[in-house]
């Protein structure tokens, strides 16, 4: 008795795991951090080449630069109105941006891989035929900006205001009384604007851009401008553009076959398995449900190998059942009663199935450390699945077995899955 | 209270030289697949560029053919994936040329706007993808190595390292053979095909372990083929249970779900295979060569 006790305990203890897992699934909706392959979005991963600032080893691309870039990234995609964007680094230092719901990201990338780097030199000299300009060293640069925006001139023609700090401001101004007389170039990425004559002092603190296209083009510039220059020049190695019709199709089929392979799966285990069969069946709804709460309190991505790698893992799950099942009837040939079957079938099929799913724990755990993108999501799902289904066949399929077992109007041939053989 | 059971007993180590032409037969029908059509391997490795994209009216493949040449991609790779929608593969393009020949699309066809998915990569991102999942794999089967090495015996280990290496070789030889595109997902594939394999061939072993304790009187080889009897109503019951919503996602699902399923499918059917006709046996050919246990 002292057994059925702890049975009891095991059952209560997973309806309160269930009810935790409750707290999460619900609303339903809204519980599954949906992947970009599935809800639709843009997905670019850039590489950081080398870093901007001369006095540095081009080379050298640091990890904070990288970091920084990352917040002007994340702080230029804010700015652009994008909902729930995700600015992340993996493993080899790419930035990684995730852009939900984008699917024309096309002024996205623009923005995010300019390098905004301004300056401000005079002209040495300049080259009339070529049109190229001979520049002298960098006198001002665009980190001394406190604002920036787009708009027209008296002329009437596109511009980009700049203000500068009040430390600018007085270095402008310096610059400015040094240089009477001469052009002094603008330069955006390494591009002269223009290169205005200057007549006098300028003290406000204020400057405009000239020679843009459009007007959207000069607030681009301007919205980079205000959020800071990147201290690396960044190459984007891959673009992955969904659609959220072709996510939202992928995921009802994944769903739909997953209901149906389920429903195969239930018919199958209890026509060969019948009472037992049936206790699988609620071990493994009770597997997909705590699985549902777990990714949702991660708050884990689901993507669509993921979604493949949750119908793999249930296939897996009724293996731990199959091996007690098949384990038990083998017991019950030996002539044994169906309590000891139940007990020597549980103790060697544990070995088996701990030994079979670390096996399948250490592919995921190579997966999930060196899979990129969508599989490191499947790794999650499949790592994830292996343990909790372990648990919930080891713990609550046994429990609820062992309960009914003390009932002998249950444990009859018909519940096992086996034929009396005539005395 | 007794009970009557339909208990198995087929000779499976015995007619190990049968399996081993069988698997020989599929594994070099796969490798011929290989040396005529190569791999088709995907953007994911080769770096390149992919749109899909749905048209306003059904055209077929000549057509769109003639109308991505006409933009400068006569060599563009196309595939249809429903009445109205081709995926489109190129090499890399930067936005300009992308746009470039969506417009000639638009302009010569007639497409609905935003694509359905779009997708570009650069060949040094895709090489570092390759290597990563060649490291992947590697250290999966070496991990998987020591640990049946250190549960088990070396000569399971080794066995199984024979019947993982079996699996991945029919399932790329599948690929080769029905020239399906081998991209990012079939590496996950592989990967769960060796957990599932791995997996499969664990329960047997640990069988044959057990039986090794308890049972006295019989050679090795008839104690393996015993083990291998008693789990093998477990063996057929799990790739059955596995396979069936594996099956329902190749038939109903997407392109992508489609190739996972297509691959899971061969390695699932391929892993329970191994775990008997392979593995197995290759522990009593072991035991042949290095006696340790009654021949």
């Amino acid at each position: 008795m002292r057994r059925n006790k702890f049975n009891i305990a095991v059952v209560i203890i997973f309806i309160l795991i269930i009810g935790g897992a409750f707290y999460y699934v619900y609303p339903f909706e809204s519980s599954i951090n949906l992947g970009l392959d599935l809800r639709g979005g843009t997905q670019l991963i850039l590489k950081a080449t080398q870093a901007v600032s001369e006095d540095e080893d081009p080379e050298a691309v640091t990890s904070e630069a990288i970091d920084k870039a990352m917040l002007i990234i994340l702080d230029r995609v804010d700015r652009l109105g994008i909902a729930e964007p995700l600015v992340t680094k993996d493993y080899s230092d790419n930035i990684v941006i995730q852009l939900p719901g984008v699917d024309d990201p096309d002024r996205a990338i623009e923005i995010i891989g300019k390098t905004a780097q301004l300056e401000f030199r005079v002209v040495e000299a300049f080259d009339a035929e070529e049109g190229t300009y001979e520049l002298g060293p960098v006198l001002f640069t665009g980190d001394r900006l406190s604002r920036s925006s787009a708009g027209y001139d008296s002329t009437g023609s596109i511009v980009v205001f700049l203000s500068f700090t009040p430390e600018g401001a007085r270095i402008f101004e310096e610059v400015t009384a040094q240089n009477i007389g001469r052009q002094l170039a603008i330069v955006l990425d390494g591009d002269v604007k223009s290169a205005p004559v200057i007549r006098n002092v300028i003290s406000g603190g204020d400057a405009v851009i000239e020679g843009i296209g459009s007007l959207e083009n000069a607030r681009d510039i301007a919205l980079v401008l205000e959020t800071g220059a990147l201290p690396v020049n960044l190459v984007i190695e891959e673009t992955r553009t969904v659609g959220s019709t072709l996510g939202q199709d992928a995921l009802n089929k994944g769903i739909y076959a997953g209901i149906i392979g389920f429903i195969l799966i239930i018919i199958f285990m209890i026509a060969y398995y019948k009472g037992l069969g049936l206790v699988s069946i609620i071990g493994l709804l009770v597997y997909i449900f705590i699985f549902w709460g777990v990714i949702s309190a991660l708050g884990a991505a689901l993507t669509l190998p993921g979604i493949a790698g949750i119908i793999l893992t249930i296939g897996m799950a009724v293996d731990a059942n199959i091996i007690i099942f098949e384990r038990i009837r083998e017991e019950l040939r030996k002539g044994k009663t169906p309590y000891t079957a139940l007990n020597a079938g549980f103790k060697n099929a544990m070995r088996t199935i701990i030994d079979a799913n670390v096996t399948t724990l250490i592919t995921a755990a190579a997966l999930f450390r060196f899979g990129t993108g969508p599989v490191r999501g499947f790794a999650v799902t499949l790592g994830l699945g292996v343990v909790i289904s372990m648990v919930t066949a080891i713990l609550l399929v046994r429990a609820i077995l062992y309960l009914l077992a003390t009932n002998k109007k249950i444990m009859k041939p018909g519940f096992l899955g086996v034929k009396e053989l005539e005395r | 209270m007794r009970f009557k059971f339909s208990n198995y007993n087929y000779n499976f180590i015995g007619r190990r030289k049968i399996w081993y032409i069988i698997s020989a037969a599929i594994i070099l029908t796969g490798i011929i697949g290989f040396l005529v059509s190569g791999f088709n391997f995907g953007i994911d490795f080769l770096g390149g560029s992919l749109m899909e994209v749905e048209f306003k009216r059904e055209l077929d493949i000549a057509e769109l053919r003639e109308v991505m040449a006409d933009s400068g991609h006569p060599t563009a790779i196309l595939q249809r994936t429903d009445a109205r929608q081709y995926i489109i593969r190129t090499l890399p393009v930067n936005t300009q040329e992308k746009n470039e020949i969506l417009d000639n699309l638009d302009e010569q066809i007639g497409i609905n706007r935003p694509i359905l998915q779009n997708r570009n990569v650069l060949p040094t991102f895709s090489r570092l993808i390759t290597r990563l999942a060649m490291i992947a794999v590697a250290i999966s089967i070496a991990g998987i190595l020591i640990y049946v090495w250190i549960r088990f015996e070396v000569r399971f280990a080794v066995a199984a390292i024979f019947a993982l290496i079996h699996d991945v070789l029919i399932t790329l030889g599948f690929y080769a053979l029905f020239n399906r595109e081998i991209n990012i997902t079939t590496i996950a594939v592989i990967l769960s095909l060796l957990g599932y394999s791995i997996n499969d061939t664990i329960v047997v072993f640990d069988r044959v372990r057990e039986d090794t304790r308890t049972i006295k009187n019989l050679t090795y080889e008839e104690l393996v083929n015993n083990s291998v009897n008693k789990t093998l109503a477990r063996s057929i019951n799990t790739a059955i249970t596995t396979l069936f919503p594996v099956i329902v996602l190749l038939i109903i699902g997407n392109q992508t779900l489609k190739d996972f399923a297509f691959g899971l499918t061969i390695g699932i059917v391929a892993g329970a295979y191994s775990s008997i006709f392979i593995a197995s046996p290759i522990l009593v050919m072991w035991n042949n060569r290095f006696p340790k246990y009654k021949r």
